[in-house]
């Protein structure tokens, strides 16, 4: 009966509700109420017997709200288990009240999203989950503003296409239900990953993350950094559960190598761990292109860990920001003497990050990457990909080695400053004893992976075992360190010149920045140049409209100078100068009127 | 004949004696005319809401012949699911806009005659069964209008005014022609009767009854204000007084667009639209363009109340385009969203009459930090922001909903990437009102005017900047409107239970 009524509680509610009672209540009531109510997530989805779900009626159409299966179940629990510690970091970091409200609501909505049981809901979802992460870059304020627009605007476009596709998807199938087909094949489908391809950083569709990560409160970045891209990468699944794709496939292969790239090449520590979100986004996204069984666990696997190491480095690096004030890399140096919990902090997740045996993402990396490689489970067309990936591994490595290594050793710390307050020790340390402890209790974790039973699991050739400590995996893991080792130590002159001689860094700075944010350019700017080219045209036509004969005159003489002193002209018709130069007369509306209805009767008679 | 029987014509004439009373009892008293506008529109809500119980509890549609005439030469008020639900709003904001007028102005006793004539006229708009006497309410709600809007202060009001009577006219008067041409076709001017007489028209007669759809819909395009003959309504909403825009924009293109598709699906019959070449895709294409030509105007105005008006010019035209589906989901599409921007409209154009009396600020810049300033007011002014850019849970949301998924039923993707784009614009402008009243510091506003013009209609003018004039009423009625705008996001599908019945009589 208890777990009955269990399935009648909707986590989201409860985390939103927390979020409503951070605003009135106490301070340190008010975060231990958010914390609390993301452990009773992680209850709640412990605890909901499979296959459960909570339905009603949603504009007419029977919904899912709620349902509880190996994915939704362990997406609960991890998002539940990174919030609570969040809210702990949070509350240390000095984050105001308004901002941990925002932050509780967005983590809601991905609550909700993880937890729907059909598309309708899904998207409802993933639109509220857009609209509360742009509140909470923006509550910062500054630069945020500006880029929590181009990113409401990129998640807007993003929701709109998952929206349509969802609507195609019923007009075809005549039901929101998710299907072992995914959304149906065609336009819905391309619609759906190109919408899905926006919020996970797809190459050319990722601008938005280094361009809004970096810029709010660096307790803020420990959210955004973790639910929106990877409830996507859950999205996607969804989309795609079937056999997978091809395309997408080794667009996650790309995905890592430039994420890594772009990521060694950053000076703003947060900038290099968004492009490593990419990077990281790059394997799920290629586990659920694959599509084989042991791809998905792998991608869900990978998934599951990268919230909790991702969101660690966010942590680790939010801490140095708090402590110097300093976003630049190469302004820090041998900070480990002076704040070791922090430095150990960033080690465990960087050692997670880069897939170091003993830490949870050595596991499910290497989940990926067996799926990949056609010398264990991998179809011969993923050759390409396997190797794109393992390329994508070293880069990682490199560039956590860079950032390791100019944060904390690097010569002598010119700042003296304490180390991380009481709870963003706590907070680090939970979390990243929990990458520690999958890496090495790597059973318990696998086998909560949907699709694995046990360590077993079926493939085309029969079933599998997973071995991530087997001779092999070790060997390519040595491999692996030894040429991201020996390349660090290749590149670390140039890089350190790029960070110390100034004049190579006038040149190759910008040049970096230009191809970087190349593709970013090219389409802010193409929408700015369409929306310039659109008020422009509704502008001049007015303008036109109003004064048709200047207009003529001008087009004569050919003076190629446009809307000159318009704001200048009085109305006609006797009121005050109006700076609005687009009014049309009475007259003019008259001939519009007479020219539509005489192109209505020319068409319809 | 019942009781009920008798509620619409009450509806109609109640409102329209009424009107004289605040005159003739001016003459002896000084300020009687709002006590007796808030009585009548109260009374008017009750009856349209014991109208509704019936329509909508027994499933019937109550008809009045007037003088009991047949059917044929006869005038017919008729309420039906789809008038009773007009009718609610129409009462519902009519009453509810007093709440502001009280005290916010404009007063004197003549402006509530106006009132209460614009009310009657729009109800018989509403419920009037026959094509002439639909235009007789057209010109008195037009008449209505224009001293509304020149009953506020300075000279552009007048000029307004002057602009609006004289399109308006023109588009009445188009109406009045196409009428015309349905009575030489048929030989009757009755709905139920055009209705079944229309499909059998031939030869001659089909050139006369499409005419006849150019005429009703160009007239109509001016009323509801589809782009490019909106130009008197952004200059309408602009200088109304604060008191009357809610009131005109929520209701007065509201109802035109209403009786268009009452024309549209009831005359001339979704057949007609479906199989007439060019009919429905003349209709999709102006509405079309006037979503996108609207909120691209919207977003680059620098007024509140301007930016507002375009948008409501992008708002209908989503809803003409959704009539030019021909599909049942657009056709209650068209219907929930015209109720939900009635109610979102006058919610809004209530809040930045709050805003302008006791801030004074009017521009998008001048709102930089509202939210501090008036927290209340700008809460209520987000919940209809994010109603009117359709973001779920919201009755806007709902229209656009419907809309969608009509246009995807009929296949028609053009249409379909319109009103993706028209929530993008939306977004846009919204978003800058937004981020101005939350996350912009204020800056010291300078005042716009001096206040203390002079009246042109003789009232007393109406002086801003003191906080103390928002009295809770107003406050309540902007409030109300945004808790109403997010209930009905839930009632998606009472909606379309409740016209099921009328959409389903249209398609067959």
């Amino acid at each position: 009966m208890a777990l009955e009524a269990l399935t009648m509680v909707y986590p989201p509610l409860v985390v939103f509700a927390a979020a409503l009672l951070v605003l009135v209540l106490p301070r340190i009531a008010g975060f231990a109420v958010g914390s609390a109510s993301l452990l009773a997530v992680i209850a709640l989805a412990w605890l909901t017997p499979e296959g459960a779900h909570l339905t009603g009626s949603f504009l007419g159409f029977e919904a899912t709200l709620f349902l509880v299966d190996d994915f939704t179940r362990m997406l609960g629990i991890v998002m539940g288990f990174l919030g609570a510690f969040a809210v702990v970091y949070a509350y240390s970091s000095e984050a105001t009240r308004r901002m941990t409200a925002f932050a509780l609501a967005y983590v809601a909505s991905a609550v909700g999203a993880a937890f729907a049981g059909d598309w309708l809901v899904l998207v409802f979802m993933a639109e509220i989950m857009a609209m509360t992460s742009t509140l909470l870059v923006w509550d910062y304020g500054g630069d945020a503003v500006r880029a929590g627009f181009r990113y409401a605007i990129a998640h807007g476009i993003g929701g709109s296409l998952l929206l349509f596709a969802v609507v195609a998807h019923y007009a075809e199938v005549g039901s929101f239900a998710y299907t072992a087909d995914g959304i149906t094949t065609g336009l819905p489908l391309l619609l759906a990953v190109l919408g899905l391809g926006i919020n996970c950083a797809f190459i050319g569709l990722h601008t938005w993350l280094p361009d809004t990560y970096p810029k709010p409160h660096f307790a803020a970045s420990v959210f955004l950094g973790v639910y929106t891209t990877k409830t996507s990468a859950y999205i996607l699944y969804r989309a795609l559960p079937d056999d997978g794709n091809l395309y997408v496939a080794y667009m996650g292969g790309l995905m890592a190598i430039y994420g890594a790239t772009f990521a060694l090449l950053q000076h703003d520590m947060r900038a290099l761990l968004s492009y490593h979100i990419q990077a990281q986004l790059g394997y799920m996204v290629a586990g659920v292109g694959i599509g084989s069984t042991l791809a998905v666990a792998g991608a869900m696997g990978h998934l599951f860990n990268n919230v909790l190491f991702k969101s660690l480095l966010f942590m680790a690096v939010g801490v140095i920001i708090y402590r110097t004030g300093e976003n630049d890399l190469y302004e820090l140096g041998g900070l480990w003497r002076e704040m070791p919990l922090t430095a150990v902090g960033f080690g465990l997740g960087a050692f997670s990050i880069t897939a170091i045996p003993g830490f949870n993402g050595y596991v499910s990396k290497g989940m990926v990457l067996d799926a990949a490689d056609p010398h264990y489970y991998g179809a011969p067309e993923y050759e390409v990909l396997y190797w794109l990936l393992m390329i994508g591994a070293v880069g990682t490595l490199l560039s956590f080695i860079k950032l390791g290594y100019y944060a904390f050793f690097h010569g002598e710390s010119d700042l003296e400053v304490a180390d991380a307050r009481p709870g963003q020790t706590v907070a680090m340390l939970a979390v990243g004893g929990a990458c520690l402890a999958l890496g090495l209790w790597w059973q318990g974790f696998v086998d909560l992976l949907p699709g694995i039973e046990g360590q077993a699991f079926q493939y085309t050739g029969g079933e599998g075992h997973l071995h991530p400590y087997s001779p092999g995996h070790l060997r390519d893991s040595v491999v692996l360190a030894t040429v991201a080792a020996v390349a660090f130590a290749l590149v670390r002159k140039p890089l350190s010149k790029l960070g110390h001689v100034p004049d190579v860094e006038v040149i190759v700075n910008p040049a970096m920045y230009h191809l970087g944010r190349g593709s970013m350019r090219a389409i802010t700017e193409t929408f700015a140049a369409v929306d310039a080219v659109a008020v422009g045209f509704v502008r001049r036509c007015y303008w036109i409209g109003n004064n048709p004969t200047v207009a003529v005159d001008r087009v004569a003489r050919k003076v190629p100078d446009r809307l000159v002193d318009t704001r200048d002209r009085r109305v006609a018709n006797g009121g005050r100068p109006s700076r609005l130069f687009l009014r049309a007369g009475i007259g003019t509306t008259v001939l519009f009127v007479t020219v539509a209805l005489t192109i209505v009767l020319w068409l319809l008679v | 004949m019942s009781s009920v029987d008798l509620v619409p014509v009450l509806l109609i004439a109640t409102p329209i004696l009424a009107a004289t009373l605040p005159i003739a009892l001016g003459l002896r008293f000084d300020r009687v005319g709002w006590s007796i506008a808030a009585l009548t529109t109260t009374g008017l809500f009750a009856a349209t809401a014991f109208l509704a119980t019936v329509v909508y509890g027994d499933g019937a549609t109550v008809t009045h012949a007037l003088g009991d005439f047949p059917q044929e030469y006869g005038i017919e008020l008729v309420a039906d699911e789809l008038s009773t639900l007009i009718a609610l709003l129409v009462t519902g904001v009519a009453a509810g806009v007093l709440a502001y007028t009280r005290t916010g102005g404009p007063r004197g006793n003549t402006f509530y005659t106006g009132y209460l004539l614009l009310t009657g006229g729009l109800l018989g708009l509403t419920m009037t069964g026959d094509v002439f006497n639909l235009f007789v309410f057209l010109e008195i709600t037009g008449l209505g209008t224009y001293a509304m809007i020149s009953s506020g202060d300075g000279p552009e009001s007048a000029v307004a005014a002057l602009k609006y009577l004289i399109l308006g006219t023109v588009g009445a008067s188009m109406y009045l022609l196409g009428v015309g041409f349905l009575f030489m076709a048929t030989g009757t001017l009755n709905m139920a009767e055009l209705a079944t007489a229309l499909p059998d028209v031939e030869g001659q007669g089909e050139t006369l009854v499409r005419v006849a759809f150019a005429f009703v819909f160009v007239g109509f395009s001016i009323k509801v204000a589809q782009w490019p003959l909106h130009t008197w309504q952004p200059d309408a909403y602009q200088h109304a007084p604060d008191g009357v825009t809610p009131l005109i924009a929520a209701l007065v293109s509201t109802v035109s667009a209403y009786a268009f598709g009452r024309v549209a699906f009831t005359v001339f019959g979704a057949d007609f639209l479906a199989t007439t070449p060019y009919a429905s895709e003349v209709v999709v294409t102006v509405g079309s363009i006037s979503v996108l030509a609207g909120s691209t105007l919207a977003v680059i105005q620098r007024k509140v109340k301007r930016m507002l008006a375009y948008s409501s010019v992008s708002q209908f035209g989503l809803i003409v385009a959704a009539y030019g589906l021909v599909t049942e989901t657009g056709l209650v599409g068209a219907v929930v969203h015209l109720v939900g921007h009635g109610l979102t409209k006058a919610g809004l154009f209530a809040a930045v009459a709050v805003v302008s009396v006791s801030t004074g600020a009017r521009t998008v810049d001048e709102y930089a930090g509202l939210a501090k300033r008036r927290p209340v007011a700008a809460m209520a002014m987000t919940v209809l922001l994010v109603s009117l850019v359709g973001i779920p849970p919201s009755v806007g949301f709902v229209g656009k909903w419907y809309i969608a998924l009509g246009a995807v039923e009929a296949e028609l993707w053009p249409v379909a990437a319109v009103i993706f784009l028209s929530t993008m614009l939306t977004l846009a402008y919204a978003a800058r009102l937004l981020e101005k009243m939350y996350f912009t510091p204020a800056a010291p506003t300078e005042r716009p005017v001096p206040p203390g013009a002079a009246a042109t209609d003789g009232g007393s003018p109406v002086e801003t900047d003191d906080p103390d004039r928002v009295t809770v009423g107003m406050i309540g009625l902007v409030v109300a409107a945004a808790v109403l705008v997010v209930a009905l996001g839930f009632a998606g599908g009472t909606f379309y239970d409740l016209l099921e019945p009328f959409v389903e009589e249209v398609f067959n």
